[in-house]
């Protein structure tokens, strides 16, 4: 706004002594926000007055003179005299106020200077985060460190949202309420962040020694084995692969969460509580995100590329061919079947 | 008819200490100065007015040096060539990836700027939180605009054959770690943040994956 207002500071500047009544009023001086504030509360518009005032440049100086000390009475909304300036004094108070309290609320909530020390990470130091967070250490008695750090959990989040997109781009999902990226983002982000809350609302419950900084981090790193997941098996389209690794590696992570979790709680039922939650949520998540974006391209490679259907796959069963003369015609049959079985699925 | 005083809070260097000594033309510096207003007012006779190029900001001679410096990935970059908010080049960029997705076939050019926009202020967030000096949202707008250069070469080979395939998929791959490198060269340079160029190279890949995503499919 600073750059905005300086050409009809400038202007005002060179209009001589017609404004210099309001500048008299300024607290501020320099202030160009006040400078447009108080010129927005002149009696006509603000365009108006400058063509008035350009009108009095070229005239004799006596008019301006005059012009000078009929504005020095300072009208404002068409109160002349002391009522004018006593108005304009307390609207200058308020807007005062108003912009005190808008910066303050502004620099308290908006700084994100207050994140700084959490993106304080080394490249080496993310990686062997990454590597940490599929290995289960099995240390119960003591609370085991978690690095409380956003960069890593933030990346991951994100890479999610780009697995999740390119998943949903190459299986031509179609979200008819919202966008592609809106789901994406809204998924992935909804977890990391809900979850967490939960969890962390949870352990205050069960009497767990968990901040909510640290809670952020354990399930942002734990994203990493969603991540490989989704990133496989979203290419090589097998479900027995898929489960093979949503059992080991989406089980490594949890494992880990849950024993860092069961090493900062204390007592069998609050463990249970903590950890079972945990470890529920997270495998579902992992098979959400499969299914939800995954079972178009089923479809669609079933009706394109006909032979290479997956094991588990329901196919029509091969008629047998009881007598070598009559496999021309069960050939035919099982085709015709095939056919019928494709027509049928693809409605 | 340089102007050379900048009142501004931004972390600029003024440009007398920026310019090369091989430049040529003058170089002005748009949006930052009060005298830049009073110069070009109605008062002023039209012999004085500055030529157009100059008082827009526009210096080609600069806009093709960044663009040079971005197509060749391993020469190590300048850091003060990035200090100024040059956005001509980075909306050139984007205009002509619109155009060239265009002719391939998709109107995208709402998810372009809706990309460009948000990713920027991400990337502006990230790097205000892990560099020790504070960055500009145009600073970064504008890195970010000229890296995109090789995502147009990309949509450009989107026009002659489509992308989908294995060969589809290796090249968006080159040309993304190609356009995040060179930004994270850039902002390296820039920020002078040694050691953290694969932490900044990761984020400006997710988000120019997110533009070969565009192109690809």
């Amino acid at each position: 706004m600073a750059t905005t207002a300086a050409p009809t500071g400038g202007a005002r500047n060179g209009a001589g002594p017609e404004w210099g009544g309001f500048e008299e009023n300024i607290q501020g001086g320099g202030s160009a926000v006040i400078d447009m504030e108080n010129m927005d509360d002149t009696s006509g518009s603000s365009f108006e007055d400058m063509g008035e005032l350009h009108q009095r440049l070229r005239e004799e100086e006596v008019d301006a003179d005059a012009a000078a000390a009929e504005e020095e009475d300072g009208e404002f909304l068409g109160m002349k005299g002391f009522k004018g300036q006593l108005s304009r004094q307390v609207a200058d108070q308020m807007w005062q106020a108003g912009k005190r309290q808008a910066s303050r609320a502004f620099s308290l909530y908006a700084n994100i200077d207050i994140l700084r020390p959490y993106f304080d990470v080394e490249p080496a130091q993310v990686r062997s985060r990454l590597l940490e967070s599929m290995i289960p250490i099995k240390m119960v008695n003591f609370p085991q460190k978690i690095a409380g750090e956003l960069y890593g959990p933030l990346m991951l989040v994100f890479t999610l949202v780009a697995i999740l997109l390119h998943g949903m781009k190459t299986s031509d999902t179609i979200i008819r309420e919202g966008t592609l990226m809106g789901t994406a983002i809204g998924t992935c982000f909804g977890y990391w962040l809900g979850v967490s809350s939960f969890i962390y609302f949870l352990a205050y419950l069960c009497n767990a020694q968990i901040t909510m900084l640290q809670m952020l981090a354990l399930l942002g790193y734990g994203l990493f084995g969603h991540c490989i997941v989704l990133f496989i098996t979203y290419n090589i389209h097998l479900h027995a692969l898929f489960y093979l690794f949503w059992l080991l590696v989406g089980g490594l992570s949890t494992l880990r969460m849950v024993a860092v979790l069961v090493s900062r709680t204390v007592g069998p039922t609050q463990r249970l509580l903590l950890c079972g939650t945990l470890a529920a949520l997270h495998m579902l998540f992992l098979l959400y995100l499969h299914f939800a974006y995954h079972k178009v391209v089923e479809g669609i490679l079933d009706t394109l590329e006909g032979p290479n259907i997956p094991p588990i796959q329901r196919v029509p069963r091969d008629i047998p061919a009881v007598l070598p003369a009559a496999r021309l015609s069960s050939t035919m049959l099982n085709a015709t079947a095939k056919a019928v079985a494709v027509t049928l699925q693809s409605h | 008819q340089q102007v050379d005083e900048q009142p501004q809070p931004a972390s600029f260097v003024p440009s007398e200490m920026l310019m090369p000594p091989d430049y040529a033309g003058q170089f002005f510096q748009p949006a930052s100065n009060s005298d830049y207003y009073a110069q070009s007012s109605y008062i002023g006779s039209f012999d004085e007015e500055p030529p157009l190029l100059e008082e827009l900001g526009i210096n080609f001679d600069h806009i093709w040096q960044k663009t040079l410096t971005v197509l060749n990935p391993m020469k190590p970059a300048d850091g003060s060539i990035m200090n100024e908010t040059d956005l001509t080049g980075p909306v050139l960029f984007c205009v002509a990836l619109g155009a060239t997705l265009l002719l391939a076939g998709k109107a995208q050019f709402g998810y372009v700027y809706g990309l460009s926009a948000l990713g920027c202020l991400g990337v502006y967030a990230l790097l205000n939180l892990m560099s020790s000096s504070g960055v500009s949202c145009g600073c970064v707008a504008s890195v970010l605009g000229y890296c995109l250069l090789p995502m147009v070469i990309l949509s450009s080979c989107a026009i002659f054959f489509s992308l989908q395939g294995t060969f589809g998929t290796a090249s968006a791959l080159v040309i993304v770690g190609w356009c995040s490198l060179s930004a994270s060269k850039i902002f390296m340079s820039a920020l002078d943040m040694e050691g953290q160029q694969l932490l900044i190279a990761y984020p400006c890949a997710l988000l120019y994956g997110l533009f070969a995503l565009l192109t690809v499919f």
